[in-house]
């Protein structure tokens, strides 16, 4: 299966490929190379993916905090999702997985980057991807207000400009 | 959205990291005749799946053993996490190494697995029976996703994991 990646991540043009057995020596072998991305099996004994996410977001020795992690694993069920979001990773990949899947997960990273957040609990890329949409959940962080209305403004004003196109003599209902 | 129960607002710090990957790559993408032949490399790997499928199947036979043998004070979670991570494992490599229905099977295992509260009896005969069924795959050489057949064991299957759902509550 690594193998397999390896020579997909070639094909795709990414000259320099290293590959660890377990999340130990991979973390070991990135405070090393700094490595431009990480890509991480959740399965792995002794440390997985999720504790290699972890120790790459929070522990000194990590020589980039930011280093995009794009972790690949059999499960897909949300609170799985959620947990490897909560532990830091950037992109999440299920398996089996084909080469274009692989590709859209690293294309993500480079022309959609993430901003990251720190919080008290939390240092990683920002969980709330879709910014510029409605966001409807807990308002927890402190500049919630401002920022979350400021989006939310920005896509109800974006519905009722789409409105106004489709029948310019609608009258705005708010403003 | 009211939420009562929130906790209180933390202090957020927003970072926006250089871009390393993009000053690297530049601009464009990989064209279609590339992902194609990424494509191909997984489509025509040769790697035999039987062994890892038996090593998998052999750690989910453990994990049943296990289960079946625990008692009222052992961990739950843990027990079932002795026959989902083998399940996990089938589910992921069995569509990569050219046995899409092992993935299919296996997915479904999995499915059940996170939701079970126990291990009871009921609940690991399922599991043996989706065991029995990704061991006759693997060994029956049935790639691709089995026809009739393979629709029919997965919807056995399944009646299994409804009718366990649907039994009254002791």
């Amino acid at each position: 299966m690594m193998e397999l990646t390896k020579s997909i991540l070639e094909t795709f043009g990414i000259e320099n490929v290293d590959s660890a057995k377990d999340g130990e020596e991979g973390f070991t072998k990135f405070c090393k190379h700094n490595y431009d991305l990480v890509i991480a099996d959740w399965m792995m004994k002794p440390m997985d993916g999720i504790s290699l996410t972890r120790r790459i977001r929070n522990d000194q020795l990590s020589p980039n905090q930011f280093v995009p992690v794009i972790l690949v694993t059999g499960f897909s069920e949300k609170r799985r999702v959620i947990q490897a979001r909560d532990a830091g990773v950037t992109e999440f990949l299920v398996k089996p997985f084909n080469a274009r899947d692989l590709y859209r997960r690293i294309a993500q990273i480079i022309e959609r980057p993430r901003q990251f957040v720190r919080s008290e609990d939390f240092f990683g890329p920002d969980r709330r991807r879709k910014r510029k949409t409605a966001y409807t959940g807990p308002m927890r962080r402190e500049n919630d207000t401002e920022g979350g209305q400021k989006n939310m403004k920005e896509f109800t004003d974006t519905l009722l400009t789409a409105e106004e196109f489709r029948d310019p003599n609608a009258e705005r209902s708010s403003t | 959205m009211q939420h009562y129960n929130q906790t209180p607002k933390r202090k957020a710090e927003f970072i926006v990291p250089p871009n390393h990957l993009k000053e690297k790559v530049g601009t464009g993408g990989v064209s279609d005749d590339i992902l194609e032949k990424a494509q191909a490399l997984l489509e025509n790997n040769t790697v035999d799946f039987q062994p890892l499928a038996d090593m998998y199947l052999n750690s989910l036979m453990k994990g049943i053993e296990v289960s079946k043998d625990s008692n009222a004070s052992d961990d739950n979670e843990y027990l079932i996490s002795t026959m989902l991570y083998p399940a996990m494992q089938l589910k992921a490599n069995g569509g990569m190494f050219h046995y899409p229905l092992v993935t299919d099977i296996a997915d479904r295992l999995i499915q059940f697995l996170e939701v079970i509260d126990e291990p009871d009896l009921e609940s690991i005969e399922i599991v043996l029976a989706f065991h029995t069924t990704m061991r006759a795959v693997v060994q029956g050489k049935i790639k691709g996703q089995g026809g009739d057949h393979g629709r029919e064991l997965l919807k056995a299957l399944n009646k299994a994991c409804i009718r366990y759902f649907e039994k009254p509550v002791a």
